[in-house]
């Protein structure tokens, strides 16, 4: 600024970076200096400054005083920045790790008639592990430095242990999958095709649940309160997902193998879809009850708003499919219609069932009293310090869990 | 860099020193905050020191119309942040014998750490000679009756066991000579693991930014033989800035003397393993005069990490029911 006059160079500096530094006496050489700034406007920090609503029933009172203090009921923590990419990865990685573990199972024990159904499970398999990558990638702050993933290994992290997961398990699942989709492959590929199934196979295990451990290794009351049954919610879910894709999409009828044989690729998927579908139901409900268990309120985003709403649905969708797979079919036109709609059925429910988790861990961050209730009832540090100690993460020799070989070095030594 | 020598932790040359030498000295010293909160007069001087020093966006200037706090919590682009908590209650330490009169008697350098500079520290050569705590309200307080500020610097806390660190699958959060936690910008991928997993709600990502940021504990300060920008602009020694355990020892020592005061509220928030077992002990701590939560802390923190041993077993138990399911389901399909 010069005699008083409003500096047209220090206005446009303003409304650049919000910083007010003028370039011709500061430069940006600060700890925050290198934040980008692109809608100063907007503000970086504004998403939670209004109070949330707290998610009461109608006509329903909690005094301040059963309630307990807060700051003015802001949220104490900040809610997940994932956005849609995230539940639709949960979706993605679980349907093509549980396709994966079906594949092996069918080759390995399915025998003649279950070819198809192989075929299938690898194909899906890979293409699910290259769209959970893309999503990933993409809700990325910063997309381009996504093999930054593995730059370490940090079993304390299990986002760190899915990255490495998702990537090996991507690959086997492509090598599994090429000589399905080329038809020419030489032999050699057919067998490494084969061996790399059984691979998929067993990475996709972990692959179906660990999302479940991700989620429950956050400070988000409700997602940290289910840590035992999430996990295997989420493996079920998956189940189900692949169960519903390969009711959806099914052989080619005339092309398939004639007699009874050609039967049994629907066959097994049916009992696999029946029996996790139940299963699913069962775990869900037993989520509730742990959740529960922690503290009342770090149970309500399970029942009430929109994530109780969309876990409602999910329920309904996933116990209607079930009911469906359950009538008595006669002649393969029977057969394909109710498989198509217990397949959608399905598709939909554990879409909608990981939309609702995430959803629910947003409300619940968003909620201080589901987090000061659950460790004023003694459900947050003490208890692991009463039981055995604070609980470390086992690791492999020579590897450290939780990143401290960074310790004496420092930042960019 | 500015430096005065008066002001240092670890004077400019020894700093030089070791990292010519390629390595760290004998032992790394372990740094941080005692945050004494009934010293805390809500100027907000240190967000401004902070955002200034950092060179930090502003936040778009909200008004939040419930207090005089405006920011409201930390974020991406705050890194320090003052509560004020308006309260139906009395001041702490307020009508006991000792309010006041005999709080004029404590020499003000007591207060301080050594080589800390005092409250005026931009204009050295006024220095109280002594401080009265709790504030006395005087009239206003009379006319109020039940009521009374509590206002209390937020930062980063610097966790033991942090949270944030043990949750980062880039290694990009790592732990500092000094003791904190950091978060290298040019390593971040913008994942927001992190975010979910403090269990403070102190790290965010900035949207447009794409990167997840927190407070650094000043690492090129502290690198320059500085301190943190906040404490040095402190004009009260709320914020206190030295070795943690010798801010322990003191810190401890203010909560006693504060006892005997008559604020019987005083109690130390995070300052070891033995209080606050889930993280360990803060590397940057408090000292309160009510509950955590009316400050926005968690009364029991625990980082997740701490619980997620059993988690994995529970993982494993289903997946392999479902192996189980797929293997079943095709030996069966194949028989009937």
């Amino acid at each position: 600024m010069t005699n008083g006059t409003w500096d047209p160079t220090f206005d446009a500096e303003k409304t650049r970076d919000a910083r007010n530094v003028a370039p011709d006496l500061g430069a940006l050489a600060g700890e925050g200096a290198l934040q980008r700034v692109r809608a100063p406007e907007r503000g970086g920090d504004q998403r939670q400054l209004e109070s949330e609503r707290p998610q009461r029933r109608p006509g329903e009172v909690v005094s301040a005083e059963a309630e307990g203090p807060s700051y003015y009921g802001l949220p104490v923590l900040k809610d997940p920045v994932w956005r849609w990419y995230i539940p639709a990865y949960f979706f993605t990685g679980g349907l093509s790790g549980a396709c994966a573990v079906l594949g092996a199972a069918a080759q390995a024990a399915g025998g003649t008639g279950t070819e198809g159904l192989v075929r299938r499970c690898r194909v899906a398999a890979a293409a699910g592990a290259f769209a959970s990558a893309g999503l990933l990638i993409a809700d990325l702050g910063r997309p381009a430095r996504f093999l930054n993933m593995l730059r370490v290994f940090r079993p304390t992290s299990p986002m760190n242990m899915g990255a490495w997961l998702l990537s090996e398990f991507g690959g086997e699942a492509a090598v599994a999958a090429l000589p399905v989709v080329w038809r020419d492959a030489p032999r050699w590929l057919v067998r490494a095709g084969d061996l790399a199934g059984y691979g998929a196979g067993i990475l996709g295990l972990p692959l179906v649940g660990y999302t479940g451990v991700l989620i429950a290794n956050t400070a988000v009351p409700v997602w940290q309160g289910t840590r035992n049954t999430l996990p295997i919610l989420f493996a079920f879910s998956g189940a189900v997902s692949a169960g519903a894709l390969l009711q959806l999409w099914a052989p080619r009828w005339l092309h398939a193998q004639p007699g009874r044989a050609r039967h049994t690729g629907p066959k097994m998927v049916l009992r696999f879809g029946r029996v996790a579908k139940a299963a699913e139901l069962a775990v869900s409900f037993a989520l509730d009850r742990e959740a529960a268990a922690r503290a009342p309120r770090v149970a309500w985003p399970l029942h009430r708003g929109a994530s109780g709403a969309m876990l409602r649905a999910a329920r309904g969708l996933i116990a209607a499919s079930l009911v469906v797979d359950l009538l008595p079919r006669r002649g393969w036109r029977q057969r394909r219609a109710l498989a198509v709609a217990s397949g959608a059925l399905a598709m939909a429910g554990t879409l909608l069932l990981r939309f609702g988790v995430v959803q629910a861990g947003r409300a619940s961050a968003r909620d201080p009293h589901a987090t000061f209730e659950m460790q004023r009832r003694g459900r947050g540090g003490t208890e692991e310090a009463k039981n055995r100690g604070v609980a470390r993460m086992p690791s492999l020799p020579g590897v450290e869990a939780t990143g401290k070989e960074s310790s004496v070095a420092g930042p960019g030594v | 860099m500015p430096n005065a020598p008066s002001d240092t932790v670890l004077s400019a040359g020894e700093a030089l020193t070791r990292e010519r030498a390629g390595r760290p000295g004998p032992a790394p010293r372990q740094m941080g905050f005692f945050t004494d909160t009934t010293l805390c007069i809500g100027c907000k001087a240190c967000e401004v020191a902070c955002k200034q020093w950092n060179q930090l966006p502003d936040d778009g200037f909200a008004f939040t119309g419930m207090s005089l706090d405006n920011t409201g919590h930390l974020g991406a682009s705050t890194w320090r942040h003052v509560a004020f908590v308006e309260r139906e209650e009395p001041l702490p330490g307020s009508g006991s014998p000792r309010d006041g009169a005999a709080a004029a008697t404590l020499p003000f350098a007591e207060l301080f750490p050594a080589g800390q500079p005092g409250p005026t520290s931009l204009l050295r050569d006024i220095a109280p000679s002594h401080i009265e705590t709790p504030v006395p309200l005087g009239p206003t307080e009379k006319a109020l009756g039940k009521f009374s500020w509590l206002m209390m610097s937020d930062v980063c806390k610097h966790c033991e066991r942090a949270g944030c660190l043990e949750a980062c699958p880039t290694g990009a959060i790592l732990r500092t000579e000094f003791g904190s936690v950091y978060i290298q910008p040019d390593v971040c991928n913008g994942c927001g693991y992190c975010v979910a997993a403090c269990p403070f709600g102190v790290v965010d990502r900035r949207m447009d930014d794409g990167r997840a940021w927190k407070c650094t504990l000043c690492y090129d300060r502290q690198k320059a033989g500085m301190i943190p920008a906040c404490a040095k602009a402190c004009p009260t020694a709320s914020i206190q800035f030295g070795e943690v355990s010798e801010l322990r020892a003191r810190a401890r020592s203010r909560v006693e003397q504060l006892h005997s005061r008559g604020v019987s509220q005083a109690y130390l928030y995070g300052a070891d393993a033995a209080s606050q077992p889930g993280t360990e002990g803060l590397h940057a701590f408090f000292l309160l005069c009510d509950q955590p939560e009316v400050y926005n802390l968690p009364p029991d923190p625990v980082v997740p990490t701490a619980k997620i041993v059993r988690s994995w077993w529970a993982m494993a138990a289903g997946v392999l029911s479902l192996a189980a399911l797929a293997v079943g389901s095709a030996v069966t399909a194949r028989r009937s």
